[in-house]
């Protein structure tokens, strides 16, 4: 007995469609939702072109060997990685599949299962919530036969590195997402980082910050979320009062999310505790964050995990992202004091579909920046009038502290575009090396209080 | 739900435990950490505490809480709800998306968690709006008064917790809340008591304001385990043209068997000076725990009543040894009173009811071959009838308070409770003057 995958007419037809030349070899990310009982695919995606070397496979690199021992699973995983970011709550990579010649479909099973470790490994890197007893940890790994199209589904347990292979059903529907319930909410952001030692190299910052975020984010986990305005136990249904054929429409649920305004006390203090800091990080604004639910009886408390993991996640995404972005741009001393700018997240719509994905603009980027990132990492085109970039609105110009005064140079670098860390399409080895830095230090870390507007203001106007 | 005390003619709606976790960060211009720079910097949190508590994001949770409705009575309610102070972070004040400063100055962080605990009066037939803009008054004004505490008692540059406790005073000033530092004990904040009880007008001779007389809600169960003031739940004797003089405040029930030691036979005075020594401490007069068997019998030998052998013994006790441990340990003089017959003990009404008027603590008894506690009497001038009210400290079983009632551990007796033929001391303990 497997699990059975229901999964979208479009990724039918996107499959069918996929031009592989030759004797090489495709790869690419399965997309969609995993319960309990079921499992969804929405999405495919190939691995986008490493570089424009050359025609031929993407994904492969020169050399001598079969496709499939040149395949860089590296690239893979960074794609998944930089896909994941682009998905809202409840949406993430739940699988890969492989398009082979037939000659390599045994050795197909092998490198399947070597990617999709890989894949979940590298995503769930940097992750600040963690995973429950409930969490479906079974990946999907497809193979497809280039010249039969002749399709085997397996799973894998990725959370047990022995894991052997079981099979799946893979069944094709259409409308799998068309009522898939929504969850959004709007968070605010007031969180002062204390740095405790002296620092300004990004990486320095980087586990300043990561301590900070990871207290934030369990507030977060344990807080308290309101559907609708209501506080419904978990197991309730959240679509318990569709009739059973009702015409299927996707519901919008509103969430609020509350915290308690202290942390819960594990000693008696007699004295408040003193901290000697050499600098602060202020994280301040509002972030805008959605979540999908399938439409399997979802219950509420389902609901309210996923939009928390993508309150957690847009914030520690885009902190990811600032830091590896002043990483390429070097060290970067004269920022101290400037009010910087985080990317923004904005919407657009997955074709055919009612759903939507995320992306994030850096401030001196445009929307035809973001199109074509949608091109590049999803494979799909995007008018560039159907991304919504309203959500969140743009920060007012930045408080200067005149006592820095290598504003230019700040200003300067963030106009230039090339400097771009967030699509594999560069120079490999520089974005890898880069990734690999990030990916060892990017724990984002916890806020202390709430009461950070008051020591902010005590902080700058001194 | 058991029943409970009824304690106001409203009913109370109680913000307790909960917390604010505070972050005061302090520059550190010359890297010296001095007293009215770290005060400046106090005022300012507590100011922005303030705008914290008065934001919309801020949310009351309810917790598990006794109430009772009495719908038809006018919606006459009784009980205390807990509340919890929580943020909605999806609340948001600033609509930007998000920015990130970095400031590089030296500086020191305080950190703590304000232990909110207000309590706010209200009467069940008002709104919930006003009921909320009270609560959200009583806490603005409780972080004043702790920032008041913090700044006045910095050790230092350290800064104290402020703790706040709550009194029921008699009327008219019913239920006040008043802030303490942790850490300084009682003894160290005669000053502030001495102002509050000029304030609230209270007699300056008797502790209100301690932290032993905080009062203590019928929701939290006291948690050593002994009972509190069992006389309560007794029906008092209804005397022709009399009435009853009881005792003041609060004390526990100590008897035979408890704390694991087998005083069976021989233990009855000292555990009768247990509960005297545990209404000394409830009302505030001592800080000091009740003294076990040990202790007493050390303190006789210190003062020279008794010689070294007598340490570790199963010897009795009257009523001139439990004079002299209270006055030892606890620094409480005492009256004896002797009458050589038990009969002569009918006619002592007017001196018991006088010394529950005035004083109102237990007194305790011994003679013939028993120690008892005497806790009141009901004494009618006219007719001369006499009840006393009496806690027997020869109880062996568990803290059953139906047992204890029913049986008559804690009991009125007529005067032919006493051994009319033998000879009674009783000790009388005075409250001393003093807040």
């Amino acid at each position: 007995m497997g699990r059975g995958y229901i999964v979208e007419d479009v990724v039918e037809k996107y499959l069918s469609n996929l031009s592989v030349p030759g004797a090489s070899c495709v790869t690419g990310l399965l997309i969609g939702q995993s319960s309990s009982q079921r499992d969804f695919v929405v999405l495919a995606v190939r691995t986008p072109q490493k570089d424009t070397e050359g025609q031929g496979s993407p994904s492969v690199s020169r050399g001598a060997g079969n496709s499939l021992e040149r395949l860089d699973v590296e690239w893979v995983t960074e794609h998944a990685r930089q896909v994941s970011r682009m998905l809202p709550g409840g949406m993430s990579v739940i699988g890969v599949f492989l398009v082979t010649p037939p000659e390599l479909s045994k050795e197909a099973q092998n490198t399947l299962r070597r990617l999709i470790f890989a894949v979940d490994k590298h995503i769930s890197k940097g992750r600040l919530w963690s995973l429950t007893e409930e969490d479906v940890t079974e990946k999907v790994t497809l193979h497809i036969c280039s010249k039969t199209r002749k399709v085997v589904c397996r799973t894998y347990d990725v959370r047990d590195p022995k894991s052997s292979a079981k099979p799946a059903d893979w069944k094709y529907q259409s409308g799998v997402c068309t009522s898939w319930p929504l969850l959004t909410c709007s968070v605010g952001l007031n969180l002062v980082f204390p740095v405790l030692e002296m620092h300004v190299l990004p990486q320095d910052m980087e586990k300043c910050m990561k301590e900070g975020l990871q207290t934030w984010a369990k507030q977060i986990e344990d807080g308290l979320c309101l559907i609708n305005g209501d506080a419904m136990p978990g197991e309730v249904e959240l679509l318990g009062g569709q009739k059973k054929n009702a015409k299927a429409v996707q519901q919008t649920f509103r969430a609020q999310i509350l915290i308690p305004m202290a942390e819960p006390q594990s000693e008696r203090r007699l004295t408040a505790s003193v901290k000697v800091c050499s600098g602060s990080l202020t994280l301040k604004g509002m972030v805008q964050c959605r979540a999908y639910l399938h439409s399997n009886k979802p219950r509420a408390k389902h609901a309210t995990e996923v939009i928390k993991r993508d309150v957690i996640n847009t914030v520690s995404s885009r902190v990811e992202m600032f830091l590896e972005d002043l990483l390429m741009e070097g060290e970067d001393k004269g920022s101290v004091g400037v009010q910087q700018v985080l990317p923004r997240r904005v919407f657009a719509p997955v074709p055919g579909m009612s759903l939507c994905v995320c992306d994030y603009m850096f401030p001196d980027e445009c929307v035809s920046d973001v199109s074509d990132r949608l091109k590049e990492m999803l494979d799909w085109e995007t008018p560039e009038d159907s991304i919504d970039t309203s959500q969140e609105a743009v920060p007012e110009a930045p408080t200067i502290d005149l006592k820095n005064t290598v504003v230019q140079k700040n200003l300067k670098a963030k106009s230039t575009l090339d400097a771009r860390p967030k699509t594999p399409s560069e120079d490999p080895t520089e974005a890898h090396k880069s990734h690999k830095t990030y990916y060892a230090g990017v724990a984002m870390a916890a806020a202390i209080a709430l009461l950070a507007t008051g020591t902010s203001l005590i902080y700058l106007s001194d | 739900m058991t029943s409970y005390l009824y304690l106001y003619t409203h009913s109370p709606l109680i913000a307790r435990k909960s917390g604010i976790s505070v972050n005061g960060h302090i520059d550190c211009v010359s890297c010296v950490f001095t007293v009215p720079h770290v005060q400046k910097v106090i005022s300012r949190t507590f100011e922005a505490l303030g705008s914290q508590v008065k934001a919309e994001s801020l949310v009351l949770s309810l917790s598990s809480s006794p109430v009772f409705l009495w719908p038809n009575k006018g919606g006459h309610a009784t009980g205390i709800i807990n509340l919890t102070l929580m943020t909605e972070v999806t609340e948001p004040g600033v609509l930007s998306a998000p920015t990130l400063l970095r400031g590089s100055k030296k500086h020191h962080l305080l950190q703590t968690t304000l232990p909110m605990d207000c309590v706010v009066s209200v009467l069940s037939s008002e709104s919930i709006s006003v009921v909320c803009g009270t609560l959200v008054g009583a806490l603005c004004s409780q972080l004043g008064d702790m920032e008041k505490v913090a700044l006045r008692h910095m050790k230092g540059t350290a800064l104290l917790i402020p703790q706040p406790f709550h009194f029921l005073l008699p009327a008219p000033v019913g239920l006040v809340t008043v802030v303490y530092p942790a850490g300084v004990p009682d003894s160290q904040l005669e000053t502030q008591r001495k102002e509050l009880h000029s304030l609230f007008e209270l007699p300056d001779d008797r502790p209100y304001l301690r932290r032993a007389n905080a009062l203590h809600f019928p929701d939290e169960p006291y948690k050593d385990g002994y009972l509190r003031n069992p006389h309560v739940h007794l029906n008092h004797p209804a005397l022709e043209n009399g009435k009853p003089y009881l005792v003041q405040g609060v004390y526990s029930y100590h008897h035979y068997m408890q704390d694991r030691v087998d005083d069976n036979g021989w233990g009855c005075a000292y555990r009768s000076l247990q509960t005297i020594c545990s209404w000394f401490q409830q009302q505030g007069y001592v800080e000091r725990a009740v003294p076990s068997h040990k202790e007493i019998q050390q303190a006789l030998v210190e003062v020279g009543d008794k010689q070294g052998s007598f340490l570790g013994s199963r010897q009795w006790i009257g009523s001139i040894e439990v004079a002299a441990v209270l006055d030892q340990l606890l620094g409480v003089t005492s009256k004896i009173m002797f009458v050589s017959q038990g009969s002569e003990l009918a006619s002592k009404g007017r001196e018991l009811a006088n010394h529950f008027l005035s004083e109102g603590t237990p007194i305790m008894i011994g003679g013939g071959v028993l120690a008892h506690t005497i806790l009141g009497v009901a004494w009618s001038e006219t007719t001369g009838q006499i009840r006393y009210l009496i806690l027997d400290p020869h109880y062996t079983g568990a803290e059953d308070l139906q047992v204890i009632t029913d049986k008559g551990w804690c009991g009125w007796k007529g005067p032919e409770f006493w051994d009319q033929n033998a000879y009674y001391n009783l000790c009388l303990p005075q409250r001393p003057k003093t807040i």
